[in-house]
Parts: C-alpha cells; sequence; structure tokens
C-alpha cells in the first residue's frame, strides 16, 4: 500500500510539473517594470509604413504608474540576416533611436517608422527624476514586426516566372538538336536563343525608358530647402541644431533649446513636438512630444534610414502666444547593399531558373512523346 | 620544278582549310553542345535578374526602387 502512495505521489507530481511547463502560474512581480502598448499592434505594423505608436508606462510593484520618470531609451534594430536580408541591409543590426526623456506622469509616447521585418530590442533604463524616490532599474523590450505580405506575393511571381521560362527552355534544349543542311543551329537552339534575346531587349527597353521617365520626373524635385524659422514671440526663442549631414546606419543628433530673448536664460519645462519628414513623399518617420530640461533642451538621436533627405521640424507651444517653429534640412547619404549579400539573393532566384530548366530536360527525356 | 613547288602549295592549303574546317565544327558542336546551352541561357537569365534587381546603377534602380522594396530577399540599399 505504502508503494503505492509513493507511486500516485510521483504520478502527480509530474503532471502537476507538465502543467506547469505548458501553463506556467503568473509570477509576481518583483522589481519595477515598463509597460509596452503599441498602435497599430505589433503584428499589424507594416514595416517602412505608417509610423508606430509606441507607448511605455514605467510602473511600480503594484503596477501604478510611476510619477517623475526619466527614461532612457534605445531603440536597435533587428540583428544582420545576410542569408534573407531585408530591403535595408544597412540598417540592420543598429540603432534607429535613441531618447532622454522625462515623463512626470511616468508614462512616455513617441512615433517610429520601422524600417524592416524582425525583432527589435527597446532598452529603457528607468530614473527618478526626484533622487531615491525608486530604484532606478533597466528593461529590454522585444517588438516584432512581421514581413510585407506584398514581398511574398512578389517573389512568388517571379519565382513562378523564372520557373516557367526555366521548365520551357529546358523541354526545348532537352530535344533533338540535330543540326540540317545549310543550317548553323538546330531549330529548337534558334528558338530558345531568339526567345531569350527578345527578352533581354524587352528587359533594357523597360530599364532605360523607365530611368528616362523617373529622370524626366524628378527634375526640380529635389531643390534644397534652407533651415527656416518662425520666431513671432517677444519672449522665447526656439533654437534647432545638430547633424545636417548623414548617412544610413548612423545616428545623427538633433537638438533643441528654448531660450528667454530678454534674459538669454534657458527655458525649462516648455513642451516642444518634434518630427521628422521624409522629403521624398512627404511621409513622418519620427514624431515625439517632450519637454526641456533644466537647460532649456529636448535632444534625441535618430536614424534616417532611406537614404532620402528629410526635413525635421520643431514646435514650441506658448501658454499665450503663437506657436513657435523651427526647422532644418537633414542630408542623408544611402550606402550601397553589400556586393556579397545580393549576390546571395541572386544565387537564389538563379537557383530557382536553372532547377527548372534541369527539370525541362529531364521531363523531355523522361516522357518525350506523352507531351 | 615549279611544277613540284605549286603541289607543295595545293596541299599544304588543303590541310589548312581542312584543320580550320574540323576547328570551326568542333567550336560549332560544342557551342551547340546541351551544357554550353543551358549555361549561355542561364548567364543570360542571371544578367536580367541582376539589372532589375540588384543594380546600382541609379538609373536602373530608381527606374524600379518601389518594385525592389516589394521583393523578398532583395536588399535595395
Amino acid at each position: 500500500m505504502g508503494r503505492y502512495k509513493y507511486v500516485a505521489l510521483a504520478t502527480v507530481a509530474t503532471i502537476v510539473s507538465i502543467l506547469l511547463w505548458f501553463d506556467p502560474l503568473p509570477s509576481l512581480a518583483t522589481q519595477p517594470a515598463v509597460l509596452l502598448q503599441t498602435q497599430p499592434s505589433l503584428s499589424q505594423v507594416i514595416p517602412d509604413g505608417e509610423p508606430v505608436r509606441i507607448a511605455l508606462t514605467a510602473v511600480d510593484l503594484r503596477k501604478y504608474p510611476l510619477s517623475n520618470v526619466r527614461f532612457q531609451l534605445q531603440l536597435t534594430t533587428p540583428a544582420k540576416t545576410p542569408w534573407f536580408t531585408s530591403d535595408f541591409p544597412i540598417v540592420e543590426g543598429t540603432t534607429l533611436l535613441e531618447l532622454i526623456a522625462d515623463a512626470p506622469s511616468g508614462k512616455l509616447e513617441f512615433a517610429q517608422v520601422m524600417p524592416i521585418r524582425g525583432s527589435y530590442v527597446l532598452k529603457a533604463r528607468v530614473t527618478p527624476l526626484v533622487a531615491g524616490a525608486f530604484e532606478p532599474f533597466e528593461q529590454s523590450l522585444q517588438l516584432s514586426v512581421p514581413e510585407r505580405f506584398v514581398k511574398y506575393r512578389n517573389a512568388a511571381f517571379l519565382i513562378g516566372i523564372l520557373m516557367l521560362a526555366g521548365i520551357v527552355s529546358g523541354w526545348i534544349i532537352g530535344g533533338d538538336q540535330a543540326v540540317r543542311e545549310g543550317e548553323v543551329a538546330s531549330q529548337p537552339i534558334r528558338l530558345v536563343l531568339s526567345f531569350f534575346t527578345m527578352l533581354a531587349i524587352a528587359v533594357l527597353l523597360f530599364v532605360n525608358i523607365s530611368a528616362e521617365l523617373n529622370s524626366a520626373h524628378s527634375h526640380g524635385e529635389m531643390q534644397p530647402t534652407p533651415s527656416a524659422s518662425e520666431q513671432p514671440s517677444q519672449d522665447l526663442e526656439l533654437r534647432l541644431s545638430g547633424d545636417q549631414l548623414t548617412s544610413v546606419g548612423q545616428l545623427a543628433t538633433q537638438t533643441v533649446q528654448v531660450i528667454n530673448k530678454k534674459t538669454g536664460v534657458p527655458k525649462a519645462g516648455v513642451v516642444v513636438k518634434a518630427r521628422s519628414i521624409a522629403l521624398e513623399d512627404g511621409k513622418q518617420m519620427f514624431a515625439y512630444q517632450g519637454r526641456t530640461d533644466d537647460q532649456g533642451r529636448l535632444s534625441w538621436k535618430e536614424q534616417f534610414f532611406d537614404g532620402s533627405p528629410h526635413r525635421v521640424i520643431v514646435e514650441a507651444e506658448q501658454s499665450i502666444g503663437p506657436v513657435l517653429r523651427a526647422s532644418h534640412e537633414v542630408a542623408v547619404e544611402g550606402i550601397e547593399p553589400p556586393l556579397y549579400i545580393r549576390l546571395i539573393s541572386l544565387s537564389y532566384y538563379t537557383g530557382a531558373f536553372v532547377l527548372s530548366l534541369l527539370a525541362g530536360i529531364w521531363m523531355h527525356r523522361r516522357f518525350p512523346r506523352t507531351i | 620544278m615549279p611544277a613540284d613547288i605549286e603541289s607543295i602549295n595545293s596541299i599544304c592549303e588543303a590541310q589548312i582549310m581542312a584543320i580550320s574546317t574540323s576547328v570551326l565544327h568542333r567550336t560549332k558542336e560544342a557551342t551547340l553542345s546541351l551544357p554550353i546551352q543551358a549555361a549561355l541561357i542561364t548567364s543570360l537569365s542571371s544578367l536580367m535578374i541582376w539589372t532589375l534587381y540588384f543594380s546600382t546603377y541609379p538609373p536602373v534602380h530608381n527606374a524600379l526602387h518601389t518594385t525592389r522594396h516589394s521583393t523578398l530577399a532583395v536588399a535595395c540599399h
């Protein structure tokens, strides 16, 4: 009887362990945490699409928001994937954004376009604005962004075309290649060569005509716009400074400072709206609203990942009077993807064609009369 | 004597012609062989894919910029 008791006990312990393995009990919070919310939800985020609104809330052990918090954020892009590259390989494994922001209510919001698919890491260091209010802590949050569906569809379409061309070509050149009297090449060979020659002509015509049309349309679009500033206030002045020349993969520092015109003293606690706009298509890439610190400054570092010029715009609201506005243009140098990454991808698509070609040759020899 | 020289010349010419005909024939056979044909077609296809999707030549890149960003495993910039 005693032996059965131990067996039953061991069985129950095993079942409980298995259940806990699959559905663990909610862990009790042992330290403050940062809660993440995104709009839209991460599963609906489209890479290089609309900006994602990211909201962070620092909470205590009882899940109540902490007040008077300073966030130090670093958003890094997914790791490099040379064997399955994204459309921005230079951006992979780099820092997309660095931001230090004060949040009196414990909540911080900003908007950022996610350039590529994959798992982003948002490192948040939370410190109290009032010394000793709580213990500083750090937390890493994962943001997984899915790939765009249209990429799969287009790749399938391209592979389909390559497979069709490969099978037809293989079928033709896999047949009888006897050269008749007076012919330079057999009829199937001439047929395939003629088809591919025409295809090459069509491709080159399309590329060159498209290039000409693009060139004609882009004339005058890239006029450099100077730094602009609207300072209608008699009291406050908004100064925007920072990198105006950067490259893809690098962080560009931007700083806005609000000072009192009359006294020259920095003005703390002024609400500043900052955003960056891609000038190619007018799309907003980053947006943040924060307050100036004791030095009257608000700084952030962002990466302009698409290699096109951007305009950084800052606006300061006053309790009385019009909105102050300043902006400047940032020239961004695009960097070509490494050759080996492009060759790896080329090998995939060429591989699809070669396999189809071999399949066509095999099919002609295996079923010479059935088709 | 002149007749001998002429006959030697004609023999040499015939041999040269035979050799050149043989080289031409072998070249034609090699060119039209299945492996060479398959390699040529593959090279042409690969070159077209490269031009459309992977070339960094600015006019080509700009013409197909959107297409490149909308195709899997194609690095644009």
